[in-house]
């Protein structure tokens, strides 16, 4: 008996996992697998190996590819748009991929009339509102038609050029019909998992422990380079690098910037470059007095260095912003002459300040968040940073923070005069943020309205073509920048990092559209 | 006896009806509610309406006057968020969470044993080496060990528990790589269990090399978790033994010229237990409702963290279902505790 024992003890000390399983430590586990009713990384990370979107990414790129639809197209003003699909696919359960799953998927989130809408059993579809708009009669997609076989039409309430973009988002996976009407409400949850038509299919999903998937040997693009693919989540960013460098996790993710000299300093361990396409910022709304006058806002530009706070808070992980969209989007950007930034100069900024006929300075308020976010990994330190500056030149703001639920709530009613807040990508678009900074909802987050950037906003949704829609975007970021609309803080490069026994992996810049069926694994 | 336990289970009526009335309250009381936090940053006024519709979060709370006004039957008066709650608790429906859609009861019995099974060897080591220690201390009162013992409870309990799982976990997880630094199961594991508590599941699959991989991810966690109890343990058995070493019938068994262990293990430690089978009760109950924090640094998948989470998320299902439940097993906790006392103290009795 003690022999077996000890026999056993020697097997499990050694392992007994393939070299062909991948396990992929993130900070939690999935909420659900139904991406469209999912609003979380590391739910989509999961979903988006499982089930596919029409339109995909270029690896480790912002730029669309062909993904269940090869070709797509719209009619002469943006209100009709026709994708052409990808024969000979079908689900993990044998249904056949075709214009009708499409259309059965496109239904199920815009329509609460369908019968596999699901608001009864729990089904919110946040995502849909965000992207569309609303479902059917609020949102810009109208209709879905079959064409034929393979080949489906979207019609659009107006003029919508960003529709490749949005059905790209992760949350937009396509599902099996025949597992959605199956499950019902509880498709997603781990008794019933996803099914789809993406690289790895659904095996196991251990609430709170792992969720695990294997490779799809009949995928359309070739089969998977791993065999299994375990998904784990550990809330502790110590336990999760512990875990990496124990070597019972291949890959860990959102790691925080102390971590990166401990893998640089590891043999095992290699830095992986992680998805940079967030954006912290420092809001100023204008209903505070004096906050409306375009001269403070800029005294307090001036007035903070944001090399020496991105330099101190964020290490080599982060990125100064000076405009409101990320490098990755260059052909939005407007000219980086003119918009180089805010120079640290804290004397223009008095002189700024005494012109505004504040030359005594004035009191008010920085909120910053109580959680850790992409963007602000350590809030309250960089709202200390920020308020010192502040100090320098007479303003005295008192730091202020609320339970994050409510600081959601707060943000937009002109309570903060002035918070930290930030943005993650929910699409691969510069409209997904200058619109949502910049839009309609500005005269609430901000107490600013132009309608000039908004009309510019509105154009650059409706025409296609990057030249275009290009300039329309520097024109709107030229102008944010000499209204101090908002202040960019920086981008963050989220630490991922690997054990060296991972090959081929390139992480997407917009984080949960990951390729994982690329990677394999040395022994 | 009988009929004791009968009273004190039909006493779990009135608390669990009361609890579920404090936390459904209190819950909805606090500002922000589940639609906010599923839109985040992307709330416009009319997504916030619409959702809150599809969670009923606008629903009457108590008691749908309206329906009743609108020609309905007195009944309807009841068919408000909280006495449908209640409805469907008494049918055995905790509900299902607002986010992942998860019926509460299904999470909870995935996760209670999980917090059970790690509670249970926290205690087991509490008192393996909590009691020998104090009876030592007790023993050799005034002497270096007595200090020593007394400054490790001291620190057991000074330690945070947060701070002590990870300094366990860089010690013996990260540099010497002798124990797993979180799960409760190597990823690779393939196991299907019964009870939910791996160690007794393992042995009654005779799958061994489950139990052990349990076990190594048990023994850290554990330590951590039960750093808290050791302490109190350690006091209550030292003091409570000093008590019981002075008593006449220690003295009158002495005389006698029993061996010093038999005067201690038959006949002193038995009466010096019963406060700390007190001790143990108490801190049964806080270890089951709570260890949050030792299982977020190990993520343990228990059902501290999980009603935590939920409380940020104002998941409110998971919160009610989660509470009443932790108040469901205190009781029951409580109960099984005092009637121990009538086991260790044949004078003990109750009718």
């Amino acid at each position: 008996m003690k022999k077996l024992l000890l026999a056993v003890l020697a097997l499990s000390l050694f392992g007994l996992t393939s070299a062909q399983t991948l396990t992929y430590a993130r900070s939690g586990l999935p909420v659900t697998l139904d991406s469209s009713d999912s609003t979380d990384g590391n739910s989509l990370t999961v979903s988006y190996q499982i089930v596919e979107n029409l339109v995909q990414y270029e690896l480790g790129s912002t730029e669309l590819a062909p993904g269940l639809a090869t070709e797509w197209s719209a009619n002469e003003d943006s209100t009709q748009w026709t994708f052409n699909l990808r024969e000979g696919v079908a689900f993990h359960d044998g249904t056949p991929f075709n214009a009708e799953a499409v259309k059965f998927n496109l239904d199920r989130w815009n329509d609460p009339a369908s019968e596999y809408h699901f608001a009864d059993g729990g089904k919110t579809y946040t995502a849909w509102g965000w992207v569309f708009g609303g479902p059917v009669g609020e949102g810009v997609l109208e209709s879905v038609e079959v064409v034929d076989e393979y080949t489906v039409q979207l019609n659009m309430t107006g003029p919508v050029g960003l529709v490749p973009s949005m059905v790209a988002a992760s949350y937009f996976g396509l599902d099996s019909p025949t597992a959605v009407m199956e499950a019902g409400a509880a498709y997603g949850t781990p008794g019933v998992g996803a099914v789809g038509t993406g690289p790895f299919t659904f095996a196991e999903w251990v609430e709170g422990e792992r969720v695990t998937l294997e490779a799809n040997a009949d995928y359309w693009n070739g089969a998977p380079g791993i065999a299994t693919l375990i998904f784990r989540g550990i809330s502790d960013p110590t336990a999760r690098l512990a875990e990496l460098q124990a070597g019972s996790v291949d890959i860990a993710v959102d790691l925080g910037p102390d971590d990166l000299s401990v893998v640089e300093d590891d043999p095992n361990l290699v830095r992986v470059p992680g998805p940079s396409l967030n954006i912290g910022y420092l809001a100023l709304h204008q209903a505070n007095t004096p906050l409306e006058d375009v001269r403070v806002r800029q005294a307090i530009a001036h007035a903070i260095d944001w090399e020496a706070i991105v330099d101190a808070f964020y290490g080599e992980l982060g990125e100064v912003a000076t405009q409101h969209i990320p490098r990755a989007f260059d052909w939005a950007r407007a000219g980086d002459d003119s918009v180089a930034g805010y120079e640290y100069d804290p004397e223009r900024a008095q002189e700024l300040l005494a012109e505004a006929g504040f030359a005594d300075g004035f009191e008010s308020e920085l909120w910053y968040m109580p959680v850790s976010r992409p963007y602000f990994p350590n809030p309250e330190p960089i709202a200390a940073a920020m308020a010192t500056y502040l100090a320098d030149i007479g303003i005295n703001v008192e730091l202020a923070t609320e339970d994050w639920g409510v600081y959601l709530d707060n943000y937009d009613t002109g309570k903060y005069p002035m918070y930290m807040l930030g943005w993650s990508p929910d699409y691969g678009d510069p409209d997904n943020y200058l619109y949502t900074f910049f839009g309609p909802s500005a005269l609430d987050s901000l107490g600013w309205d132009d309608p000039a950037v908004i009309d510019l906003l509105n154009q650059a949704r409706e025409v296609t073509g990057q030249d275009a829609r290009g300039d329309l975007y520097s024109q709107v970021n030229q102008a944010v920048y000499d209204q101090v609309a908002q202040l960019p803080v920086a981008h963050n490069s989220v630490l991922y990092a690997a054990n060296t026994r991972v090959q081929n992996w390139t992480p997407s810049p917009l984080g949960s559209t990951e390729q994982l069926f690329l990677i394999t694994v040395e022994e | 006896m009988s009929t004791y336990v009968f009273r004190r289970l039909l006493g779990l009526v009135p608390v669990l009806f009361g609890i579920s009335l404090l936390v459904f309250s209190i819950v909805r009381m606090v500002p922000g509610d589940p639609a906010q936090i599923m839109l985040g940053q992307r709330a416009t006024p009319e997504a916030l309406e619409r959702l809150r519709e599809t969670l009923h979060l606008n629903d009457p709370l108590f008691f749908n006057t309206q329906a009743v006004a609108e020609g309905g039957s007195p009944l309807d008066l009841f068919d408000s968020q909280y006495f449908n709650f209640v409805g469907d608790v008494m049918r055995g429906n905790l509900g299902t969470s607002i986010f992942s859609l998860i019926p509460v009861r299904d999470s909870l019995s995935r996760r209670f044993p999980a917090t059970l099974e790690l509670t249970l060897i926290a205690m087991l080591f509490a008192l393996l080496v909590g009691i020998p220690a104090g009876v030592v201390a007790a023993l050799r009162r005034g002497t270096m060990l007595d200090t020593a013992v007394m400054i490790g409870a001291v620190s057991g309990v000074s330690f945070p528990v947060f701070w002590l799982a990870i300094i366990l976990i860089y010690i013996f997880a990260v540099n010497l790589q002798w124990l797993p630094p979180s799960g409760r199961l190597d990823a690779s594991t393939q196991f299907d269990p019964i009870t939910g508590l791996y160690v007794l599941d393992g042995f009654l699959r005779l799958r061994f090399d489950v139990v052990w991989d349990a076990l190594r991810h048990l023994i850290l966690p554990a330590i951590a978790l039960g750093s808290i109890p050791l302490a109190i343990v350690v006091r209550m058995t030292r003091s409570s033994m000093l008590e019981v070493l002075s008593q006449d019938y220690v003295r009158t068994a002495n005389a006698k010229g029993l061996a010093r262990s038999i005067v201690v293990n038959k006949h002193a430690l038995r009466n010096a237990l019963l406060p700390v089978v007190t001790v143990i009760g108490l801190s049964f109950g806080s270890l089951l409702s709570g260890a949050i924090l030792t299982e977020t640094v190990f993520s343990w998948p228990g059902i501290g963290r999980w009603v935590y989470d939920a409380i940020a998320a104002r998941d409110y299902p998971i919160i009610q279902g989660g509470v009443l439940f932790v108040a469901f097993i205190f009781v029951i906790v409580n109960l099984l505790v005092d009637l121990s006392y009538a086991l260790i103290d044949p004078r003990i009795q109750y009718s």
